[in-house]
């Protein structure tokens, strides 16, 4: 199955389950459903599904406007860089909005392009700095198990949030892993546990973790591998006693902004352990973001298995 | 309609005297948060709220005071909040730009010119969805038409058949500029029909001509499932002329926020001897003695609620 298939299944699952909840967004009920992400959706009676006008801000005013009112709803954007219209929204209305502890759900889940072929767009891979901006949940999908659970206990639920889902894996087949434990919020997954090195996968970046561990397996070195999900404050103690343990850390975020989530994990991890090795994989700004390109991380996993060693 | 024409006169006395003591507290420095006066809004505020239903809603932009003071008709309770007490109205926690009253239907209001627009749009759609009545009435103003948010949300509301009400204060001013020293003309007749959307003209402040107008418009939008739009032109007084080199009869200031220098209440309730000034066109409905004596009543209930 593939990655889109997946979150699909789930969404048309959860929607199904609840009454009196509005889906809206462009092109979500026609033509290709956001490239499959909508398409199917079967609602009960009293829900609402509205293929919109092209009104970025003001659908985000208008979901505030039916959270304000006791309706739940979903905005379903094709990609993060259109949500950039609805900014003010983010910011001055959901900031009256939480004063008054709503009741109802609002979710705007999008597409974030964090591949690089369409070019200027695919420059905005900073799922984080949206979120930061008003200090709003947000959850970043990478995995079936992830989707399973953030799906479920986010995409309808009282308050505000924004989930990302990538590009990248979009046409994918689906990353099937077996959990070992999440947090109550969603935002820390861990998916194996060793004792030589600790993997450290945030925003979208789990796949290139998740070959790192397999290399390094091969070699015999067991790692631990988490993914963080989500970028509003996080208790990393799981993290940092597993750090502890092992003493070698590797950090991963193919997010491009400049207030990455990894670096406040780093702060902490830098405070509170003493390592042994320290690997950060990071995106470096080149002219690379503003043209066509494939645009993924580029990792030399031979280079970082022998620092490891 | 159920207020008396008497009640109703009291009604805007009262609201225009409710400014004025706020803006001598202002004068005063008493205030450290910024306060939107609509002196000379009185009366389309005063008209919305004779209108307005249990079942409708109000969402308001920063000038939100004539609308607040009308709907809650407490003093106090409006002090205090501007004075941040949690005896306030928010209990002080939304000071003047954002200050909403759910229980009297203020549902939202915003800082942002034109953010409250699409709110506006949300709530009229959460109202369809509940198949709830009513109709949703949003507060803008000349200079908020000129965002993108105020044509998105009439297409919406158009396209989704929700019955919402857009009031379009025009004060000709944006802060300090005049519209004709910041943009074309938007001839909103002509614009909001582009979209199918009805629009009426206010003008002239008589608060009970508008009160049939909006009573009227109020049951098409409802009968009809039908945005409109209603301009209301108005001037928003207080201000005042600034002594500066190069100006010999002074530099005009167009009041925007904050205290208004030159008002004072001991010089009664009008502020301007024109149609600008709802007051002076309410007098023209009573005689002197009557208006005086009206006046003198409104002002002194006031101050016993306030002491």
């Amino acid at each position: 199955m593939k990655y889109v298939q997946h979150i699909n299944k789930l969404i048309s699952d959860k929607v199904l389950e609840k009454e009196q909840l509005v889906l809206f967004g462009q092109n979500i009920s026609a033509g290709s459903c956001i490239s499959g992400l909508t398409k199917n959706l079967k609602i009960q009676k009293n829900s609402i599904i509205i293929n919109t006008p092209n009104c970025e801000n003001s659908l985000c005013g208008i979901g505030f406007g039916l959270m304000l009112n006791g309706v739940d709803s979903i905005f379903f954007m094709k990609q993060q860089d259109f949500l950039l219209l609805g900014i003010d929204h983010l910011v001055n209305t959901y900031n009256f909005i939480r004063l008054k502890n709503p009741s109802a759900s609002f979710t705007i889940m999008f597409v974030v392009v964090d591949m690089g072929y369409q070019g200027l767009q695919s420059s905005l891979n900073n799922f984080g700095d949206f979120c930061s901006i008003a200090r709003i949940p947000g959850f970043t999908i990478t995995n079936k198990v992830d989707a399973e659970q953030i799906i479920s206990k986010h995409l309808v639920s009282p308050g505000f949030r924004l989930i990302g889902i990538s590009q990248r894996l979009f046409n994918e087949e689906l990353i099937d892993l077996s959990l070992i434990k999440s947090n109550e919020d969603k935002t820390i997954f861990q998916y194996f546990e060793g004792n030589d090195t600790t993997i450290v996968c945030f925003n979208l970046s789990l796949p290139y973790g998740l070959e790192l561990y397999q290399k390094l397996k091969e070699k015999k070195h067991n790692s631990s591998l988490f993914s963080v999900n989500a970028v509003t404050p996080i208790k990393w103690n799981d993290i940092i006693e597993n750090v502890k343990k092992t003493k070698k850390l590797v950090v991963i975020d193919d997010s491009k902004s400049e207030n990455l989530s990894c670096d406040n994990f780093i702060n902490d991890v830098l405070n509170e352990c003493k390592l042994e090795k320290k690997v950060i994989i990071k995106k470096l700004f080149s002219e690379n973001w503003l043209w066509p390109n494939p645009d993924k991380l580029e990792i030399n996993y031979d280079e970082i298995m022998n620092r490891l060693k | 309609m159920n207020s008396t024409k008497n009640e109703i006169a009291e009604q805007i006395l009262r609201l225009r005297f409710n400014q004025m003591i706020i803006n001598e507290k202002y004068k005063n420095k008493e205030f450290v948060i910024p306060i939107h006066l609509a002196l000379g809004h009185e009366a389309i505020a005063v008209c919305v709220d004779i209108i307005m239903e249990d079942c409708d809603q109000l969402v308001l932009s920063h000038r939100n005071i004539h609308y607040n003071l009308a709907r809650e008709k407490n003093l106090k309770c409006e002090i205090d909040e501007f004075l941040l007490k949690k005896e306030g109205l928010a209990k002080g926690q939304l000071g003047s730009m954002n200050l909403t009253n759910e229980k009297k239907g203020i549902m939202y209001a915003s800082s942002i010119l034109g953010n409250n627009l699409s709110v506006a749009a949300g709530l009229a759609f959460g109202k369809k969805v509940k198949k709830e009545s009513g109709v949703v009435i949003v507060v803008t103003g000349d200079g908020a038409i000129e965002e993108g948010s105020f044509y998105e949300s009439l297409l919406f509301a158009k396209s989704n058949n929700l019955p919402l009400i857009m009031i379009v204060e025009n004060n000709d001013w944006s802060l300090a500029t005049r519209i004709e020293e910041r943009r074309c003309i938007i001839n909103l007749k002509n614009f909001v029909g582009s979209l199918g959307i009805s629009y009426e003209l206010l003008k002239g402040n008589d608060i009970y001509s508008y009160i049939k107008k909006l009573e009227s418009l109020r049951g098409y939008a409802l009968s009809n499932n039908t945005p409109v739009c209603i301009e209301v032109n108005l001037t928003t007084l207080g201000s005042w002329c600034q002594i500066v080199e190069g100006y010999p009869n002074g530099k005009f200031i167009n009041y925007h926020a904050g205290p208004a220098p030159k008002i004072n209440i001991e010089g009664g309730p009008i502020i301007e001897n024109s149609e600008n000034d709802p007051i002076f066109v309410l007098k023209t409905f009573f005689g002197d003695e009557q208006f005086k004596k009206m006046s003198n009543k409104v002002l002194n209930d006031i101050k016993d609620e306030i002491k």
